[in-house]
């Protein structure tokens, strides 16, 4: 995902920055470390799992076939030499439970938010508020962040927009939801999926 | 059973799709159609998706399945990002000088 940097301010609306400015406390527990990403991984060890996963995924597809060995080493060499290529991204792991209860969680909140909008769409008013807001991105970049954008986007009512240095604008369909809430709720689930906030946890500070 | 409920969640995916259509064309701009779009589209094929699935007859066919739908999600997520994105940028380039636009 790009990072987009543009001209800020332009499109906060008047009385907005102070909804903003005070994040409630639940929140501030990730905005200490905002950029407190680790070290990329080294390449080789990135090479050899991208060699495992890439490896993994042809050779199911193909229903384990030797012939097409043929095609899926060359194709799996040159995916996986990318890494050398490609800029690394910062390091992260996974917490088995916080991406069950992640999964689990992103699958109820998406069918919430497509039945939302599909009710708007058939509803004869729709509904509709539309407006952007500004949120400040307090997950560490890579893949945390990239995730957070994303899943933005399939939650009820809103949609990652643009990124604007430190923040993400969000249109939501409805300006009178309680963003800050929904989006502190992701972030707190997001950081419980990669294990940034465990207690005694690598990288991590502990809470307040 | 198994191909009545693969049925009955296709036929509901279907439904899904038809409301991001309805959505795409009855949402007065950009940025609410591509809610419709990601959303309803999203569950659509992620419907469709499971429907096909209980009728696959392997376990290659499965995972086959779930690489589409996790692509297509990835994709829909980071397209109507870039779109929103984009719609914003010509929105301030069509709108230089006026404040607080959209």
């Amino acid at each position: 995902m790009p990072n987009t940097t543009s001209p800020a301010g332009a499109m906060a609306r008047p009385g907005q920055a102070d909804i903003d400015a005070a994040p409630p406390a639940h929140r501030r527990a990730l905005t200490i470390r905002p950029h407190a990403a680790r070290q990329p991984r080294p390449r080789w060890q990135r090479f050899v799992l991208a060699v495992i996963v890439l490896g993994a995924i042809w050779a199911v597809l193909t229903g384990f076939r030797l012939d097409a060995l043929g095609f899926g080493v060359p194709a799996v060499l040159g995916g996986a030499a990318l890494v050398f290529v490609l800029p690394g991204a910062p390091g992260w792991r996974l917490s088995p439970g916080g991406a069950l209860a992640f999964v689990i969680w992103f699958s109820a909140q998406s069918v919430r938010g497509a039945v939302d909008v599909a009710i708007r769409a058939f509803s004869p008013d729709m509904g509709l508020r539309p407006g952007f807001r500004r949120h400040p991105l307090a997950l560490p970049g890579g893949a945390p962040r990239v995730l957070f954008l994303n899943t933005i986007t399939l939650l009820p009512g809103t949609l990652s927009a643009e990124v604007a240095g430190d923040e993400v604008i969000v249109h939501m369909l409805d300006e009178r939801a309680d963003l800050a809430a929904d989006l502190a709720a992701l972030e707190m689930r997001i950081a419980a999926l990669f294990a940034l906030q465990a207690p005694g946890g690598r990288g991590g500070e502990g809470r307040p | 059973m198994a191909d009545i409920l693969a049925a009955g969640l296709m036929a509901l995916g279907a439904v899904f799709f038809i409301a991001g259509s309805v959505g795409l064309l009855r949402f007065p701009d950009v940025y609410c159609r591509l809610h419709a779009l990601t959303k309803a589209d999203g569950l659509g094929l992620a419907l469709i998706a499971l429907g096909v699935a209980l009728r696959a007859d392997s376990f290659g066919e499965v995972f086959r399945i779930l690489l589409i739908w996790f692509f297509v999600a990835v994709a829909s997520a980071t397209g109507g990002h870039l779109i929103a994105a984009h719609a914003r940028r010509s929105d301030r380039e069509a709108g230089e000088g006026e404040a607080g636009n959209v």
